[in-house]
């Protein structure tokens, strides 16, 4: 199954070390060395992480020598950054509208105005809201 | 904003909760009853030219929402669990088919809480770790399958953190 890009953005974002990684690279460039500096974990252990991060193109490695630096690529979270607003607006905005309309809902029912043609028998009944 | 939101620890989920002046009941008919969520769904400006809902576990809710400038956005949900009128959960549902760029699978559920006259309302949205697990697959990183996902919470804060200082 194809994953479309902003899962995979949240899926990078879900383990706590690659989000602490994140955070390291959003005050600079750095190498794997440095990255792995804090952490009680091999190389090779971060190296996946990046390799996740790259993936998913939330950084960048530079090509030249052995100690590659990555490099912090903003736009992903720029995606998910949106998409958590567009959703939190969604609610806000609906559930606005929500509470007005139960305010139409719990209104009780207007008396009827009387028709110029046909009796009280023809008058039509008022729908319920809530039925 | 009228909506109180939250993200608490722990859990990979985005929490909203809001209190409506309106007794439980009620409630629970302005979002289970087509009639009446296409009357609110989406918001001031929005419409709702379809909206059919087959309020059980199972059942297909099937939306196209208007929005203010003409576009429509064809949603489809199908319930997971019904509980009149206190807890209602629904997810995205692709019929199998890859979602649409862009799309997340959200796993949304409401419950209400009876507080007299009005009523507590309060919505989790998980994101749903399906795709997470299967992108684990695709990456081969068994391991961090069995983490399931993380905090949305701290995702949020490493989101809002980055951003703040590129």
């Amino acid at each position: 199954m194809a994953v479309d890009p902003l899962s995979s953005t949240l899926f990078a974002l879900s383990d706590p070390t690659r989000r602490a990684i994140l955070a390291r690279l959003a005050s600079g460039d750095a190498t794997v060395m440095d990255l792995a500096a804090p952490y009680d974990m091999s190389l090779a252990a971060v190296s996946k992480h990046l390799k996740v991060l790259e993936t998913t193109g939330l950084i960048s490695r530079s090509k030249e020598a052995q100690w590659r630096r990555c490099h912090l690529e903003a736009a992903p979270l720029r995606a998910v950054s949106a998409w958590l607003e567009d959703y939190r607006r969604f609610w806000d905005r609906s559930l606005d509208s929500l509470a007005e309309y139960l305010d139409v809902m719990q209104r009780p029912p207007r008396p009827r105005t009387k028709k110029r043609h046909g009796s009280a028998a023809h008058r039509t009944k008022r729908k319920d809201p809530l039925r | 904003m009228n909506t109180h939101i939250e993200s608490p620890a722990g859990e990979p989920i985005i929490v909203m909760s809001r209190t409506f002046d309106a007794p439980r009941e009620v409630v629970w008919l302005a979002f289970t009853d087509a009639k009446h969520v296409a009357k609110w769904y989406g918001g001031f400006g929005f419409s709702s030219p379809v909206c059919e809902i087959d309020v059980r576990p199972g059942g297909i809710w099937r939306h196209v929402m208007r929005t203010p400038s003409g576009a429509d956005y064809a949603m489809e949900f199908v319930y997971v669990e019904v509980v009149r009128p206190e807890k209602l959960v629904w997810k995205n549902t692709t019929h199998g088919k890859e979602p649409r760029p862009g799309q997340l699978n959200v796993v949304n559920t409401v419950t209400l809480e009876d507080a007299g006259k009005r009523t507590k309302w309060k919505l989790v949205a998980l994101f749903d770790s399906v795709a997470d697990r299967d992108q684990a697959m695709k990456n081969g990183f068994s391991t961090v399958i069995t983490q399931g996902c993380e905090k949305l919470n701290d995702t949020v804060k490493t989101v809002a953190a980055v951003m703040e200082a590129t």
